[in-house]
């Protein structure tokens, strides 16, 4: 287990390394008046070359490199050119963390609660009316892009049922739409590998051994298979705060919710390079380690890893 | 019951009991089940009266979507329009004898902008599925069948796949400049990788099933093992993975137009009428033009990922039966 | 050889009947058609004995066992006959919850794969601890020394430790002691035994056999195998039934069915044994394939491979022609209109090898 761990420990680290690595790179092949701000053309090429040098960006990339390197470790993400320029990002995310905090663990709260109950009475009831609606359901949001349908849930939500259509911290009111166009997507997820991992097991020898002893059916279903599909689920929890975190970049914006989510997509449309690789590195960041958080309850639950049998392996 | 077959076993005539000799050909045929993997997929998949009905529609807006611009009267998708008397633009006129799905908001017609807008969009589509498809295979070929790049590529599939695509996505098409390609590229980057697993566990499969040995100790040539137990999985896996990646490109393209990373304006495609629509939403007269695109992205995406789904279970042996 | 053939149908004669199967049909509905599974099927199960099913796969072993469990896949069901237990006929049972009592309770059953047969994610004490919880009414603490006293009976040593390990950690012939385990946690009246040594070494499976044979007298178990490893059936049985196309084509006592076979499909099973095989000669290998199901069968349903085949075969049905009190099959070969038939030479061999005397009283 300890072995696994600090295997899998590893891995991430690499994993992120890589990722900074490319980044920081792919970010030095845009065109470098991204990193002179809104006045760059009102600049002779003498000032130019000054800002590019004292942001250190003439020198060769390894060194460029190691000083980003040096810049990371000390927690520092360098600084918004466009945004708002020269503020620390740090500074800029601060305020802003709560939110996207918020509203993905609320959105993600609603979507393994619903996402999970759904899930399991479409096995338990396969192919009956639920599963068929449940199965509609799962390929609607699957199959449309969810710009679409969220467009029409800000529509429809505001004009038939009166909600707010911009967030707003201080009326509770406000946050019902974002949350729930969040989670549709995540209900979607859980409940389809839910049912499919029910499923899968429901046609293993050993649900024939139960019920071959006499037990009952909601008992086996309860005591075996949803105890094993629990399993795998676990393991997409934290992975799924990339999820919300994806749906965020959409609904912050489209409610106008001082997040994160939005905020990269305001960095994109106004080309603040350095403000769009250091989101960039945190949701990567996040969903690494999300990722490996899941192993490792999934190592915790699963006995066949926990206890370092091949078998268990996949 | 014994005994009424008993008495019924008196009645019978006599010189039957004598020996009928014996056909090998005959033994042979009474339980003889004439398989072939391709027409059984075909009639698991014509059992699904659904996706039967799905594929007559999406064949039908496919054909429709090359026909339009060759049919009678069909209007420019970028020509704007002008009233003739005024020389002002016709800004969203709503949908009627002129213009069918009526005009945008700067006078062009929408319903020659859907059909192109979709032609643009299933463009992407397909060479995404099939740039997917080719570099999977590619990939997933050398990956599986050269040993010692397995622990190689294994380490580098861990880390691409640890990083979320949207990520990726949204970063490649910020460096590029927002063209066709630049979206055709990013797309592909991310979406080769489950394709290219799923062929190196195919070449596993090839090298070491039981059922694959037991082939070749029997002495059937590699290639009739490759025609007969590989391809009609390969082939089905291709099948799905192009299906599935129309969804994938429509609401790749409708997002990345969304937060700004889309096809330039000009090009009329699915993502950026969703987003001309968008605008407009909150004005009652003129949602229209989010509603028909949206519908139309809708139909496309769904009928596609049902198409796939179904394919993929009526190509799967197990539910042959 | 302790008891000659008469002693053994004498015995037989006395013996209590626990499960009487009558005119059985099966059907199960697949791409759309129907498929008869099981043909008017009649056996009779004494308390006690051991009785092996053969056939070849596909011949309906396991689902005639499946049918009197209530574990027909759904698509399956029974179409007419009965099933008679303890006078109740278990084949007008409708509900889960009538099943509940016999299932477990009355009639347990092992499998094929002990690799697959546990629950990979729980610990084995607990699996074994649930049939324990349904069937002897034990809970907590009571039930876990229950699970430990059966751990030791099925063989496995240090029940304390083993409790609480996962089936991983069991070797093949280890987890299908366990599986045994659950079983007889059940305190059934009957165990099925579904191909319960196929997938195991050789040298495991003697162990295997020799435990059930054990649990068996210890407990005054009917256990009724299914197999076509009819070396297996050499060890085990006490009666043979051999199934073809969904029907009980012959069944008598071992003895009777190895040494003296009636059914042509019998004697070319029998001819078939690797065993009898000589050397430099290929070895007898029975042709064609078995009848598709879908379709309606005529007459004697092994007739199209069948080398001595009558002309009646191919139009009407044979019924049971007794051969001795514990022995009958359905062949026209045994209608006293039939022409006599020489026994093929492997059952010849056989009979000279090891049944001489068996034989010499029938």
């Amino acid at each position: 287990m300890l072995k696994y761990c600090t295997k899998r420990f590893l891995q991430s680290l690499v994993t992120l390394f890589i990722v900074v690595t490319v980044v920081f790179v792919l970010m030095r092949f845009m065109p470098i008046e991204g990193f002179l701000g809104p006045r760059y053309d009102k600049m002779d090429p003498g000032q130019r070359d000054a800002i590019l040098k004292a942001m250190g960006l003439l020198d060769p990339i390894h060194i460029q490199l190691k000083n980003f390197y040096i810049q990371l470790l000390h927690g520092d993400l360098g600084e918004s050119i466009i945004y708002r320029p020269h503020v620390p990002i740090v500074e800029i995310l601060g305020p802003k963390i709560p939110y996207s905090l918020f509203l993905g663990w609320a959105s993600m709260t609603l979507s393994l609660f619903f996402g999970l109950s759904l899930g399991v009475f479409m096995a338990r009831f396969k192919s009956g009316f639920l599963d068929k609606l449940g199965t509609v359901y799962i390929v609607i949001i699957n199959a449309v892009p969810s710009a679409v349908y969220y467009l029409f849930l800000q529509l429809y939500g505001k004009n038939l049922l009166k909600l707010p259509m911009l967030f707003d911290a201080d009326r509770p009111i406000s946050w019902i739409l974002p949350i729930i166009s969040m989670a549709l997507g995540g209900i979607a997820g859980n409940a389809m590998w839910m049912r499919r991992y029910m499923v899968d097991e429901l046609n293993k020898d050993y649900i024939r051994l139960a019920r071959a002893k006499g037990m009952r059916k909601s008992a086996v279903m309860f005591k075996h298979v949803m105890r094993n599909a629990i399993i795998p689920m676990v393991q997409g929890i934290p992975a799924s705060i990339l999820l919300v975190m994806v749906g965020s970049l959409y609904i912050e914006s489209l409610y106008s919710i001082p997040g994160m989510g939005g905020l990269l997509i305001q960095a994109i449309q106004r080309q603040d390079t350095p403000l769009v690789q250091a989101l960039v590195l945190i949701f990567s960041a996040f969903s690494i380690f999300g990722l490996f958080v899941g192993d490792l309850l999934m190592a915790m639950l699963d006995p066949r890893i926990k206890l370092g049998s091949k078998e268990g392996s996949r | 019951m014994a005994k009424v077959l008993k008495d019924a076993a008196e009645k019978i005539d006599e010189t039957l009991f004598t020996f009928a000799g014996y056909d090998a050909k005959d033994a042979e045929r009474s339980g003889y089940s004439n398989y072939s993997y391709w027409r059984s997929t075909w009639n698991v998949f014509l059992k699904n009266k659904m996706a039967l009905v799905i594929l007559i529609l999406l064949a039908t807006v496919l054909a429709f979507t090359f026909v339009q611009p060759y049919l009678p009267q069909q209007k420019l998708p970028t020509l704007i329009h002008n009233d003739p008397e005024t020389g002002f633009q016709l800004r969203n006129v709503p949908p009627g004898k002129e213009f069918i799905l009526g005009t945008n908001s700067i006078g062009q017609d929408l319903w020659a902008r859907l059909w192109s807008g979709t032609r643009t969009s299933l463009f992407i589509g397909f060479v995404v599925g099939l740039f997917e498809a080719g570099i999977g295979i590619a990939i997933g070929a050398i990956w599986g069948y050269v040993r010692w790049l397995d622990r190689i590529i294994t380490e580098i599939y861990n880390v691409w796949d640890n990083i979320p695509s949207t990520v990726v996505l949204v970063l490649m098409t910020y460096i590029l400049r927002p063209s066709l390609s630049t979206l055709i590229i990013a797309m592909c980057i991310t979406g080769w990788l489950p394709m290219a697993k799923l062929i190196r566990n195919l070449v596993l499969i090839i090298r070491d099933r039981e059922y694959n040995l037991a082939s070749r100790c029997l002495g059937t040539p590699t290639h009739r093992i490759i025609v007969k137990n590989i391809l009609p999985y390969l082939v089905s896996v291709i099948m799905m993975r192009l299906a599935l990646a129309i969804p994938y490109a429509i609401g790749s393209e409708v997002f990345l137009t969304y937060i700004g990373l889309g096809l330039p304006v000009d090009t009329p495609s699915l993502g950026n009428l969703v987003n001309e629509g968008r605008r407009l939403m909150m004005a009652p007269s003129m949602r229209y033009q989010l509603i028909f695109p949206a519908i139309m992205v809708s139909v496309i995406t769904i009928s596609f990922y049902i198409l796939g789904n179904a394919f993929a279970d009526a190509s799967d042996p197990r539910n042959h039966v | 050889m302790s008891k000659t053939i008469e002693q053994l149908r004498q015995e037989y004669g006395t013996r209590e009947k626990i499960l009487t199967i009558e005119d059985l049909v099966v059907k199960f509905s697949l791409r759309g058609e129907e498929l008869t599974a099981i043909r008017q099927a009649s056996l009779d199960v004494y308390k006690g004995e051991s009785l092996c099913i053969v056939g070849e796969s596909g011949s309906g072993k396991s689902v005639l066992t499946k049918s009197f469990m209530g574990m027909l896949d759904n698509n399956g069901w029974i179409d007419s006959g009965s099933v008679l237990y303890k006078e109740e006929d278990l084949a007008a049972y409708r509900f889960e919850r009538q099943w509940m009592q016999i299932r477990g309770k009355e009639i347990a059953m092992i499998f094929q794969d002990p690799m697959t047969s546990l629950n990979p994610l729980r610990s084995v004490g607990s699996q074994i601890k649930e049939a324990v919880e349904l069937h002897q009414d034990l809970r907590g603490e009571a039930a876990r020394e229950a699970v430990y006293e059966i751990l030791e009976n099925v063989g496995i040593a240090d029940p304390v430790r083993r409790y609480r390990q996962y089936p991983f950690e069991f070797s093949g012939g280890m987890r299908q002691r366990v599986v045994i385990a659950i079983a007889m946690a059940c305190k059934p009246q009957i165990l099925v035994c579904d191909e319960p040594t196929t997938a195991l070494d050789v040298t495991i499976q003697a162990q295997i056999l020799q435990l059930l044979d054990k649990l068996q007298k210890m407990y005054d178990l009917t256990v009724i195998y299914i197999t076509h490893d009819l070396g297996v059936v050499a060890h085990v049985a006490d009666r043979v039934a051999v199934m073809y196309a969904g029907d009980i084509i012959e069944v008598g006592l071992s003895e009777e069915v190895f040494y003296n076979p009636q059914h042509p499909y019998t004697m070319n099973l029998l001819s078939s044994l690797p065993q009898l095989g000589e050397k430099g000669k290929d070895l007898y290998a029975i042709k064609g394939t078995p009848p598709n199901l879908f379709k309606e069968i005529h007459g004697d349903a092994f007739a199209p491979r069948n080398s001595l085949a009558l002309k009646v075969d191919f139009v009407h049905r044979p019924p049971y022609f007794t051969v001795s009190p514990t022995h009958k099959a359905k062949t026209w070969l045994l209608d006293p209109r039939a022409p006599k038939v020489e026994l093929p030479s492997a059952i010849k061999q056989l009979r000279s090898k090891w049944g001489d005397d068996i034989v010499a009283g029938s």
